[in-house]
């Protein structure tokens, strides 16, 4: 299975000096890069030299708004090639996202595509941010903070540019997204393998902690003092397993109801069917991967763990809707305690 | 027919309200049931007699519609309140996470 990553940021945040700089490294031959380029006539994939064992392929028009068919093609093709012999034997795929773009779509797009399965795996999202005009494209342009909020990594640049630290920057990127791991490149530099290595899946124990954290007693939560007051973090702690259905129930409203607003959600999960293999929940908007199973709880707590990230998400509400769900799974299942008297004529 | 709704759906109404933007009130009636209202909109909540393969009504005006379980109340009452309201589908991706 050939992992891909999504390389996105705001315009002239570094997103292709980045790539350009990687591509070179001994660390990171063998990567097929997609560049999307927003405009008729590309100019990125020309500004990057690869090694001959990487190579670019290049789409035009945003991605997130009518080209997502085209990428999937364009990713169909590259592992038809590969396959063939007439492309490199390439062991990872970076699609570089347009400045503009919102990469929700685009990874609905590689997560949906049917004829992709069983041959590509979803990484993450890297995210770049300009160190010194970052805290200004925040406040102008809302693409900016989705880009922030759906990452699993951040990657500060610029960093040389500026005359102090980016302490304000930095908070301000810790409460959109208090789960992404932030890294900094200094001039222009940075370690492939901090940035690109795997960290969603059933075997990224380190990553998963840094989600569940977020649901530590007295951990800082949401941005409603800050700059961004829509864009919130929920952490739910559940003591008692969960039915599979509840999950799935679960999913369903947020789905429904948060749409849109749900910018990721992660999971660990207790599920009464399962209790000895703790159930890794991953979702972005209204789609979420199946459930991966842990072989084994990582430690002692054997807790459910969800953190959510989004817009306006209010934690009464999930809370309250899990217990409901709860109760009525359990009624249903006819292990619950007995409905109130009034319940009954 | 009883319309005794049990607190955790009460409660769970009286929080959707604030997470949809709604301005609204959610209270009970003599009979147990639910009764929300939003704008003016007047709901009444209740449980679905036995025998049906449902298990909640929610009426409004003359008109009862039924609702198998919380999900579909949820989005009933919503679809009821909320004219910004566009139910999403759930989806389930074709690719898995990262090994």
């Amino acid at each position: 299975m050939i992992p891909v990553w999504v390389l996105t940021g705001f315009l002239g945040s570094g997103k292709t000096t980045l790539l350009g700089r990687l591509l070179k490294s001994p660390d990171f031959s063998r990567t097929a890069v997609i560049i999307n380029e927003f405009g008729e006539i590309g100019l990125d994939h020309d500004l990057i030299e690869t090694s001959e064992e990487s190579f670019v392929a290049l789409q035009t028009g945003c991605l997130c708004c009518a080209v997502r068919d085209d990428l999937v093609l364009t990713l169909e093709d590259l592992l038809r090639r590969r396959a063939a012999g007439t492309a490199p034997p390439f062991e990872r795929i970076v699609i570089e996202t347009s400045g503009l773009a919102d990469p929700a779509p685009i990874l609905h797009a590689l997560m949906l595509g049917p004829t992709l399965a069983g041959q590509l795996v979803v990484a993450g999202v890297v995210t770049t941010v300009d160190a010194v005009n970052g805290w200004r494209t925040f406040d102008r342009h809302r693409e900016a903070l989705k880009q922030v909020a759906v990452a699993d990594r951040l990657l500060l640049t610029k960093t040389d540019l500026l005359d102090a630290p980016a302490t304000r920057l930095t908070a301000r990127l810790a409460a959109l997204n208090p789960a992404a791991r932030l890294l900094t490149a200094t001039f222009g530099e940075v370690e492939a393998a901090g940035l690109f290595d795997l960290v969603c899946g059933s075997r990224a124990p380190a990553e998963l902690a840094r989600w569940l954290a977020l649901s530590a007693p007295g951990e800082r939560r949401g941005t409603e003092h800050g700059h961004d007051p829509e864009i919130t973090s929920v952490a739910i702690v559940r003591d008692r397993p969960m039915r599979a259905v509840g999950l799935t129930l679960l999913l369903e409203v947020l789905a429904d109801h948060c749409g849109g607003d749900l910018l990721r959600l992660k999971g660990l999960v207790n599920i009464v069917e399962c209790p000895e293999r703790p159930a890794v929940i991953h979702g972005m908007q209204h789609v979420f991967h199946p459930p991966a199973w842990l072989a084994r709880w990582p430690s002692q707590d054997r807790r459910s763990r969800l953190v959510l990230i989004g817009r306006n998400l209010r934690q009464a509400w999930i809370e309250a809707l899990l217990t409901a769900l709860e109760m009525e799974v359990d009624e249903v299942h006819g292990v619950a305690a007995k409905l109130p008297a009034t319940d009954e004529q | 027919m009883s319309r005794a709704i049990p607190d955790y759906l009460a409660a769970l109404l009286q929080e959707s309200l604030p997470a949809w933007g709604v301005a609204g009130v959610v209270s009970r009636s003599a009979d147990g049931g639910l009764e929300l209202r939003a704008a003016s909109v007047h709901l009444q909540i209740a449980r679905a007699p036995p025998g049906l393969p449902f298990r909640w009504l929610v009426g409004d005006g003359d008109r009862n519609r039924a609702v198998s379980g919380v999900p579909g109340l949820l989005r009933t009452v919503r679809a009821s309140i909320d004219p910004s309201y566009r139910p999403i589908a759930v989806r389930i991706a074709t690719l898995p996470l990262a090994p």
